[in-house]
């Protein structure tokens, strides 16, 4: 779609956007987790970026993780001590995983960037004390922020930050509702640039490039096609454009998601009211839960058949990262709720390389068929 | 109605020729570098023997790695489905059917009607593929085609525990250097396959009547340690390394 | 056999057959506490087991049950089970062994009791939150989580707050399943207890600081049980009372755990469980010792924020908190550099714990630290702790050869 060759720079060449945003003196601060505080990043001008896995081969960061370790951390470490990253004034380390913890640390003892952060947040997100640490962990963040990055960060400016982050996020969310409408009237790939855009793109600039898009959308013609199979994805990071293409080629139509680089990134309003700090730590507790986190034993499954019923899907893809152990823990579970529902569901394991077109294209035909 | 499939696998291509339900033949060649040609190849082959006349044929199907390089198919189905509408096809009964060729193995799980309900696949470790026997055969100084044979001779198999077929090779290796006999080697490296087969078979839920198809379905070794690994009785078709091709074929008839 | 070969080995004898009655008894405890009216609590091995041992509730340890499942080599069967329901071969061999076990009642023992609770601390990993989310699932059972926030590089005042408040919300958890209240004069005692038993312990590992060493850390490993299961009984004290008595009467009589020690060995990360014998007798074989590791101290550890002022309660948070496990990779550093000084050791040996993330990821950076501080050379070993389809014996051997040899060239 032609409309979106600016969010398709961003996605395709993050390097080249934060190259253009240093040189009208934007300070930049990377983070690998859909669970960084962003809003409070913003409040402080600094510019939230977020990091995928390189698309290099891994050399570098072999001497310090395991090739037992996910393709994002040993990616992002890869073009860190490759030198790639030096546009970066610093990162930022929320937990997240067992693997993201060790990178946090590696990533301290072996780069020189000017800012860090760890934000070691909850880990369970269903219960009073929990809801009161993470309050009081992002007072520390912003504090950390402040007196790391010389900036003073107001209330006022939060509440701004927060505007600006409800107005992209419910952007958004309009797109995939109205994806979910009509499938046709975006492919899978330019979806993946506009969410993965929005996860780099200059903040204050997606709330207003947004809504165009969105009125480009609305102008389109709902399409009468329906030989093609409703899906929706669940897994954790996809930064593979090409998936989406060849499952469209397979036959299938993705009409939601449960993915980090995906609904899991902008689902969730923080409240406008009240002590921003409070309403920023509450979005992040209500917000659909990642399986490095608990707030129940069944909420992803929950969600997850709630999501295929108001969809309308016919099967889900479960997408997953090789080496990400939380989402493989979920999995068996997951599909055994989708099972039971006699909703047919699929697996494949992704890494860095993707397997050959061929591959993916077998089994994604094979799965469609059996819809 | 007389159709073909055509099934362009990454070492082999196989043609069959199906006419109102009945196979007339089918065909096995080396693919080699160029798919669209073995294709053709294959194709044309089977026609000469068969003194049949392309114009024959109604409809042809193509599968496999390189279905879509058979540019005269008049459809391209995954290997998947035509394995599935294959097995189907030789017995109306079967429920599962395990697929082990040089470089992958699949499990698929049929209905009743013959349509696929579930599969799995394994098309990125060698152990659990043919190419897993080439490597031992190889390291036992075998020929690969008595190799099934020599599995059943031992009552007593070693016991190969890795699942990377670089490890279970010095495993194998080791066992040699230990004086274990040739045969009980042998043994062990049939079931090690079937482990790994069968592991994957769980995952998808094996229900009898099972079938297997592919190359790999030739060795009796496999079989067996299959049989064993599994607890249920595998059929062998005699046309199992044709079985894509003839699925193919079937399909070709639903078009 | 030499006189002293002799004694040593009777000697052995001693302790690890009482360990065994010991484990047996306990087991059997567990396994019939339906009958004897007691609750089972599964427990992980980082866990706070003093407020369960107080209230009388029986704590059960599926990480010890995948310790002996792998010992006993069923570790590749109940792996395997687990991958056909799904689980991918990738995650840790203790979570697949156990979740397998639940369903077939496989394993040495013929499968773990029911439990009445779940307690969960992610003081060693994110994985065992996963792993009792699924067995919370299975058994459907109450499940609480202690969440102990990773320390980077120091225990934040959010952390203390966050841990504290936990510590209340455990005991009215326990209290909500058993029906009663905590006995908080026991609950001292217990502490008392568990603290005891951590100093003999740390003293039990000290004796290896002896030349020559009087156990190795394949020893510490069969004796670390009781520290991890019962601390905090009366058991446990007088079983480390004891085998300290034996370390140190083999300290006098000049008794080494190998008999020729010339070279003095760390162990890092979890034992390789199914191969301990062989491990124990290649390094034997290369008169190395393996004098200590990084693994069996955790279980001791906590002395360092063991404060002898207020409740046991008010102050057990921080010990948790700071498990080995639990903390930076120079946090990490420091202590392995004082255990490298603390027992003069020659040499480094990594297990690379496919099993472990929070373990093994930073073992490259450990590594190099101690090359660059210490000048003392290392080597990596890799497995599937539990998993014996992922451990190629010879590529091990192999290694370690080469590791010794290096080490025998330096003199």
């Amino acid at each position: 779609m032609e409309e979106l060759t600016d969010f398709y720079e961003a996605a395709l060449n993050i390097g080249k956007y934060a190259e253009g945003l240093k040189k009208r003196g934007k300070k930049i601060v990377g983070c690998l987790c859909s669970y960084t505080p962003e809003e409070i990043i913003l409040a402080a001008g600094i510019h939230p970026l977020r990091l995928f896995g390189t698309k290099e081969t891994i050399s570098l960061a072999d001497a310090h993780l395991q090739a037992y370790s996910c393709s994002l951390a040993r990616g992002v470490l890869e073009d860190a001590l490759a030198g790639r990253l030096a546009y970066l004034d610093g990162a930022v380390f929320p937990h997240t995983c067992d693997t993201i913890q060790r990178l946090s640390d590696i990533w301290r003892l072996n780069t020189q960037f000017a800012f860090f952060a760890d934000v070691v947040l909850p880990v369970k997100l269903d219960t009073e004390s929990a809801r009161q640490y993470m309050e009081d962990v992002l007072r520390k963040f912003r504090r950390d922020l402040e007196e790391g990055m010389g900036v003073r960060i107001t209330d006022e400016a939060l509440r701004q930050s927060i505007g600006t982050y409800n107005q992209i996020r419910g952007c958004l969310s309009t797109i995939y509702e109205l994806r979910s409408a009509n499938p046709d009237i975006l492919t899978g790939s330019d979806l993946y640039a506009i969410v993965k855009g929005s996860m780099i793109m200059d903040r204050d600039h997606l709330a207003e490039r947004l809504p165009e898009v969105i009125e480009v959308l609305k102008e389109r013609v709902p399409s009468t096609d329906t030989a093609k199979k409703r899906i929706i994805l669940s897994g954790s990071i996809c930064d593979q454009p090409d998936i989406y293409t060849i499952f469209e080629k397979a036959g299938g139509a993705v009409v939601w998601d449960d993915l980090c680089t995906g609904s899991r990134y902008f689902e969730g309003f923080v409240n406008t009211g009240g002590d921003p700090i409070v309403a920023i730590a509450n979005r992040y507790i209500e917000r659909p839960v990642c399986p490095a986190k608990h707030t129940s034993n069944t909420a992803r499954g929950e969600r997850l058949l709630d999501a295929v019923r108001k969809h309308n899907a016919q099967g889900v893809v479960f997408l997953l990262l090789k080496f990400c152990d939380p989402h493989a823990f979920d999995y068996p579970y997951l599909k055994g709720f989708l099972d039971r529902e006699g909703i047919p569901s699929m697996l494949l394991e992704i890494e860095d390389q993707l397997p050959s077109e061929g591959q993916l294209l077998t089994r994604f035909e094979t799965f469609i068929h059996m819809l | 109605m007389i159709t073909a499939g055509i099934d362009i696998g990454s070492i082999t291509a196989k043609a069959a020729v199906l006419s109102n339900g009945r196979i007339l033949g089918s065909k096995v060649a080396f693919t080699g570098y160029n798919a669209q040609q073995a294709g053709t190849d294959v194709f044309d082959d089977l026609l000469k023997e068969l003194e049949m006349d392309a114009s024959s044929i109604e409809k042809i199907v193509s599968t496999g790695y390189g279905r879509n390089s058979v540019t005269f198919a008049d459809k391209a189905i995954t290997e998947i489905i035509c394995h599935g509408a294959g097995a189907y096809y030789l017995n109306s009964e079967v429920r599962s059917i395990i697929d082990v060729g040089g470089q992958d193995s699949k499990v698929l799980a049929i209905n009743p009607n013959g349509t696929v309900k579930d599969f799995a696949m394994n098309d990125k470790c060698a152990a659990g593929t043919g190419r897993f026997l080439e490597v031992m055969a190889r390291a036992m100084e075998s020929n690969l085609d008595d190799f099934g044979i020599l599995s059943l001779r031992s009552g007593t198999p070693s016991k190969i525990s890795s699942i990377c077929t670089v490890f279970a090779e010095s495993e194998v290796i080791s066992l040699i250097a230990k004086g274990e006999s040739r045969e009980d080697i042998i043994a062990g490296i049939h079931e090690s396959v079937a482990s790994r087969i069968s592991s994957m078979a769980r995952r998808v839920g094996v229900k009898e009547p099972v079938m297997m198809t592919g190359g790999v379905a030739r060795n009796i070794g496999v079989v067996r340690a299959l049989e064993k690994a599994l607890g249920v009785s595998i059929e062998v078709s005699e046309f199992a390394q044709v079985n894509g091709a003839i699925g193919a074929a079937v399909m070709a008839v639903k078009l | 056999m030499t006189e002293t070969d002799k004694s040593k080995g009777s000697k052995e004898m001693q302790s690890a057959g009482k360990m065994r009655e010991i484990m047996a008894g306990y087991y059997i405890d567990a396994k019939t506490a339906e009958q004897t009216g007691k609750k089972v609590a599964w427990i992980t091995s980082g866990g706070p087991v003093e407020p369960l041992i107080a209230m009388d509730i029986i704590p059960v340890y599926p990480e010890n049950h995948g310790a002996m499942i792998g010992a006993s080599k069923m570790g590749a069967d109940l792996c395997q089970k687990a991958e056909e329901m799904g689980y991918s071969g990738d995650l840790c061999s203790y979570a697949r062994a156990d979740i397998a076990c639940s369903l077939v009642d496989g394993g040495p023992i013929g499968g773990l009791p029911k439990p009445d609770m779940l307690v969960c601390c992610n003081n060693i990993c994110g994985t065992v939150m996963k792993w009792y989310e699924i067995q919370a699932r299975y058994y459907n059972v109450p499940l609480f989580i202690f969440d102990t926030p990773f320390c980077h590089t120091e225990y934040a005042d959010e952390a203390k707050k966050y841990v504290q408040r936990q510590v209340e919300e455990y005991v009215i958890f326990l209290e909500g399943v058993c029906k009663k209240r905590l006995d908080r004069d026991r609950m001292e005692e217990v502490g008392r207890l568990s603290v005891e038993a951590q100093r003999l312990w740390q003293a039990v590992l000290d004796t290896a600081m002896n030349r020559p060493s009087p156990m190795t850390c394949f020893d510490a490993f069969f004796h670390l049980a009781l520290i991890v299961t019962l601390r905090g009984t009366q058991t446990a004290v007088d079983y480390y009372r004891s085998l300290l008595k034996e370390m140190e009467q083999r300290v006098a009589d000049g008794i080494g755990a190998v008999p020729n020690e010339k070279y003095r060995l760390l162990w890092d990360n979890l034992p390789i469980w199914y191969r301990l014998r062989w491990l124990s007798e290649k390094f034997a074989a290369h008169d190395a010792c393996l004098v200590a590791d990084t693994y069996t101290s955790s279980w001791s550890m906590s002395l360092r924020y063991t404060k002898d002022e207020g409740s046991f309660l008010d102050s057990m948070g921080e010990g948790y908190a700071r498990a080995y496990i639990n903390i930076g990779v120079d946090e990490m550093i420091k202590i392995v550099l004082e255990m490298v000084d603390k027992y003069d050791v020659d040499g480094f040996v990594m297990h690379s714990n496919r099993s472990c993330k929070p373990y093994s990821l930073g073992q490259y950076d450990i590594q190099r630290a101690v090359q660059r501080e210490r000048g003392i050379p290392s080597v990596i070993i890799e497995s599937h702790m539990v998993d014996e389809r992922s451990f190629s014996e010879s590529q091990t051997e192999t290694r370690i050869d080469a590791f010794m040899e290096m080490i025998n060239q330096k003199g």
